[in-house]
């Protein structure tokens, strides 16, 4: 019996899955009253199961002071709740309480510079290394991930942009129930411990990511030049002494105006049934007292015009961004946006790849990127290319304005245009292969633009792009006054140079 | 026509009667997610068949009708090991320009154009070990994909002016390389675990690349390149008679031809049992310290290396929950990146590694603490607990080892590849089941040996709170250039 209606179930999904233009009707949304947005998609390949909760959170609601604390509170959500990694909870709490205490004194004492007050700083630094290995006794370590990967967990992680903060893992589906107490709990319940040391971790992530590396120089300098007013401009890791002055109250407060459920969206794609998974999710996330909706920012970068221009001394070889402003992901143009960045540079036949890199051959590698460093917000379309010994910056820097000014004079030819389109909707069937790609790409829609079938949407969008809006776009927005320009040089009197 | 068609065994774990996943209605979530229990995951691996065409190319298929999609993936017994010690970068290169440089039938330029109109993906590379080469297409343009992808490996033309680009780029691609402290961090580690000359250890220079003519290229690809040297994986939308017949129309008349490989000469240059560790700094001016310890280890076919690969995992490969990051990176806040790796050995020996990445003024603690959990294992039996935790993860998430058709073919192709067993999967599985805290100590005495480890630190030594000669007699390193 069971042989049977297992042939009928895969003559049916034979038959649904068989193009991609029904993809959108496989989608199931559902709202909890909450204000939690939740979205399914079965794909029963194997008894597995991705999930993706995005929050509308990231660097852009951050401002001078607190910058880094929507990535450090990423990094504390590891860190368990009022029942996950802690063996008392009500015992631990006056503890973490007087550790913070202790470390805004020590910052309160610090910030005199040369007047602090050197003995009582190290008293008060010998007192919060004791108060600190006292918490230590009440922390379950990894307790959450335990749970996790002891049932099968895998790819768990998150990450931090500008805009939004993901967490992730793909799991067994039969384990479930597990997941949505655990994350439900994470959503709700969040203590965060081992604050103190994390923040040493997220130090560390910043001289990995940024302090060493060249090209991490560089974003972060050529991000703070090309927005003056919007936090664009700051660093999602972080300023170090931000990170360092950072409190714990400040963290939970940005936790209470970010991470309620109107702010997050739920996607499970997988072996699944959705009635199930939803009564599921009501039952558990459902639970949690909806919370008003998060600010969004208000800060606007004023209109200004007039090259800008920065440049990092680094002991690397050299490194090019060309950065022009436009606007955010619901301005018409941004689709505009997205066919240039395929047309200059998907593929070895595309304009910069050819012309820098094959014919002149005066790149190693250039890259055109849109919705730079995020979508939500007025952005940067940007250029990247490393120029390719002995050609220097400015010889690739010229080419690609000359590329950029033919897109201005003449019309991208049909061909290119369905070349494009092609692979955007090969895309869309390939995005489809895999239940956690499906699950980032429709979390990520509906928590950008509110709705995920923006990922369908754009597509048509694409579609209708014409040579005319091309040229009337390069000519609008790929103007000098409108340019932000950072290179990368190596420190002219050796500075940084290693020693024999 | 001799077709010897073998079906792989259906190996079925635990019980499960569909080929769909289990769709068991889910126990209600309520309660103390320590407490709830779950029935063991259940599914069953699809029938891979496998085919030797007549010209000797072993094809392995499994249809997987789920998108209009077809993937097809090569391996080729070739390799940067066999490639003459004065022109390493002769294997990469002869796979770069094997993709860019055109065919018999059409130029490097007009394949871009037409794949990319297509939005088709198409890769070949040549890497240490073996070849690769795959085709990733809309089924409606299978016709068109396979034939490229066949002219590809077998008629490559390797137009001059794409070599040169190549060369070009590579020789950027080497000046570029001190840019990156883990780039440097992680050859220079080679070269002491393996030894600078030896063809696992060495890299390319200026020089070697500099050496390469278009008539090396011909040559390598020309050694290389035959039949019995590839094995073909096809997943996606077909149907299996279809699929062989296309592959006969665009592989049936490639005639086959010996292949010699070169032996790989035996590994000298790590420390030998009984002598001391080798500590070895390369100063640069960093903020961060990029550490590794490690020694040669055992290969996937040694009896212990299952035993060895859990150990592991309790060590430093389990992401967020190992040893290694319970201790250094959550403990005492001294890394974002740390853990450990085994490197199975396919063609060398194997590798045992740890990694850390610290700020300059902590690269002792943070090394004294690899060093200690690397002797703990040798000390004393992990716990219950540990075991039980490393099985489970191990066991729950064996799943995923299976979740799509490409997962499954491409690892039938490198166990063939690399002469393993096809259920080489389900005998890790099957002695994972039966591991005790006693095999993990008698595997971690007999194969961890950190007390003649080589240790390397890429870091401004100025900044260490404490010399690296409290571990062993220290070696200063120099970059050299473009290295």
């Amino acid at each position: 019996m069971p042989q049977r209606i297992v042939v009928l179930l895969s003559l049916i999904l034979l038959a649904s899955l068989a193009s991609a233009a029904n993809l959108e009707e496989r989608v199931v949304e559902h709202r909890l009253a909450n204000g939690l947005t939740l979205l399914l998609m079965e794909r029963h390949q194997a008894p597995v199961v991705a999930v993706n909760l995005t929050y509308r959170v990231g660097g852009v609601y951050e401002h001078n002071g607190i910058t880094g604390v929507a990535h450090l509170y990423e990094h504390m959500a590891f860190k368990g709740t009022r029942t996950i990694g802690v063996t008392d909870a009500e015992k631990e709490k006056p503890v973490l309480e007087e550790l913070d205490r202790l470390a805004e004194a020590i910052m309160a004492e610090k910030i005199k510079g040369p007047a602090a007050d050197q003995t009582r700083l190290a008293a008060l630094r010998k007192r919060f290394t004791e108060v600190e290995a006292q918490a230590q006794q009440f922390v379950v370590s990894a307790e959450l991930a335990t749970l996790y990967q002891r049932n099968g967990g895998v790819g768990l992680n998150a990450t931090t942009g500008k805009d939004v903060t993901r967490y992730f893992l793909s799991f067994p589906s039969n384990r479930l129930p597990l997941w949505a107490a655990v994350e439900s709990d994470r959503m709700a319940n969040g203590v965060l411990r081992e604050f103190y040391k994390e923040k040493k971790v997220v130090l560390e992530e910043r001289r990995q990511r940024t302090d060493n590396s060249p090209s991490g120089r560089l974003h972060e300098a050529f991000a703070a030049a090309a927005f003056l007013a919007h936090p664009y401009g700051q660093p999602v890791i972080g300023w170090p002494s931000d990170l360092e002055a950072l409190s714990r109250t400040e963290t939970a407060a940005f936790f209470q105006t970010y991470y309620g459920p109107v702010n997050a969206v739920l996607a499970v794609v997988g072996d699944i049934k959705p009635k199930e998974v939803i009564a599921l999710v009501e039952n558990t996330f459902g639970k949690i007292p909806a919370r008003p909706p998060a600010p969004p920012v208000l800060t606007t970068e004023p209109p200004y015009a007039g090259e800008r221009r920065v440049e990092v001394e680094f002991p690397a070889e050299s490194q090019l961004l060309i950065g022009y402003h436009k606007p955010s992901a619901s301005h018409p143009d941004d689709d505009v946006f997205d066919v240039l960045e395929s047309l200059l540079s998907e593929g070895r036949t595309s304009r910069l790849y050819k012309r820098l890199v094959q014919e002149k051959q005066l790149a190693a590698s250039i890259e055109a990127f849109s919705d730079y460093p995020g979508a939500q917000y007025p952005n940067l379309f940007v250029i990247s290319a490393t120029p390719r010994a002995p050609h220097t910056i400015a010889e690739v820097e010229q080419t690609v304005y000359e590329e950029l000014d033919r897109l201005k004079r003449e019309p991208v030819s049909p061909h290119e245009l369905q070349k494009i389109l092609n692979q955007v909707d090969a895309a869309q069937v390939r995005a489809l292969r895999s239940n956690s790609g499906m699950a980032s790409r429709l979390a990520y829609f509906q928590a950008i633009s509110g709705d995920w079938r923006e990922t369908f949407k754009r597509r048509d969008r694409i579609a209708k792009v014409t040579p005319d809006d091309i040229r009337r776009v390069a000519a609008q927005y790929f103007t000098k006054n409108n340019r932000v320009v950072a290179t990368l040089v190596k420190p002219e009197d050796g500075a940084g140079k290693d020693k024999p | 026509m001799t077709q010897e068609r073998l079906t792989l065994r259906l190996i079925v774990l635990l019980v499960c009667a569909t080929l769909l996943a289990a769709c068991t209605t889910l126990p209600p979530a309520t309660g103390d997610p320590r407490a709830m229990k779950f029935d063991p995951v259940t599914f069953t691996i699809p029938e891979v068949e496998r085919i030797v065409l007549e010209n000797g190319i072993i094809v392995y298929l499994l249809p997987d009708p789920e998108l209009p999609l077809v993937t097809a993936s090569a391996m080729i017994r070739t390799g940067a090991v066999y490639e003459p010690p004065e022109k390493v970068g002769l294997a990469a290169l002869t796979g770069t320009v094997m993709r860019t440089g055109g065919t018999a039938r059409m130029t490097g330029d007009q394949i871009d154009e037409e794949l990319e109109f297509l939005a088709a993906n198409v890769g070949v590379g040549i890497g240490s070990e073996s070849g690769t080469a795959s085709l990733d297409i809309l089924k409606k343009d299978l016709g068109r994909g396979l034939a490229i992808f066949a002219d590809m490996l077998r008629t490559p033309s390797f137009e001059p002016a794409k070599v040169e680009l190549a060369k070009r780029q590579a020789l950027e691609a080497i000046r570029r390389r001190p840019d990156s402290p883990a780039g440097i961090a992680g050859r220079e580690f080679r070269k002491l675990l393996y030894g600078a000359d030896h063809p696992l250890g060495r890299e390319s220079t200026i020089a070697t690349v500099s050496r390469i003519t278009r008539e090396d290229l011909v040559a390598f690809h020309r050694q290389y390149f035959t039949p019995s040297g590839l094995i073909l994986g096809v997943t996606g939308d077909f149907e299996k008679p279809a699929m062989l017949d296309a592959l006969r129309k665009v592989f049936g008349d490639w005639k086959p031809q010996p292949v010699t490989l070169p032996a790989i000469p035996p590994v000298t240059a790590s420390p030998a049992s009984g002598s001391n560790r080798s500590v070895n700094i390369l100063s640069r001016d960093l903020t961060q310290t990029y550490l590794r310890v490690g020694h040669l280890s055992v290969k996937e076919d040694d009896p212990d290396f299952f035993a060895l690969a859990l150990l592991e995992d309790i060590l430093g490969g389990n992401s967020f929950t190992s040893r290694l990051f319970r201790d250094v990176r959550i403990r005492q806040g001294l890394a974002y990146s740390v853990g450990s790796r085994l490197v199975p050995g396919n063609l060398g020996p194997g590798a045992f590694l740890l990694y850390a990445l610290t700020k300059g003024s902590s690269t002792h603690q943070a090394l004294a603490s690899m060093l200690d959990h690397m002797e703990r294992l040798r000390q004393e039996p992990v716990t219950d607990d540990e075991l039980q935790f490393a099985k489970d993860a191990f066991l729950n998430s064996f799943v995923f080892s299976f979740a799509d058709a490409g997962l499954i073919v491409g690892r039938l192709m490198a166990l063939e590849y690399y002469g393993l067993p096809r259920d080489f999967l389900q005998r890790f599985r099957d002695s994972v089941v039966k591991l005790t805290k006693e095999d993990l100590l008698r595997v971690a005495r007999k194969h961890l040996h950190p007390d003649r480890v080589v240790i390397l630190a890429v870091g401004k030594d100025d900044d260490f709170e404490q010399p690296l000669s409290t571990f062993g007699q220290v070696r200063h390193l120099t970059l050299k250039p473009g290295g």
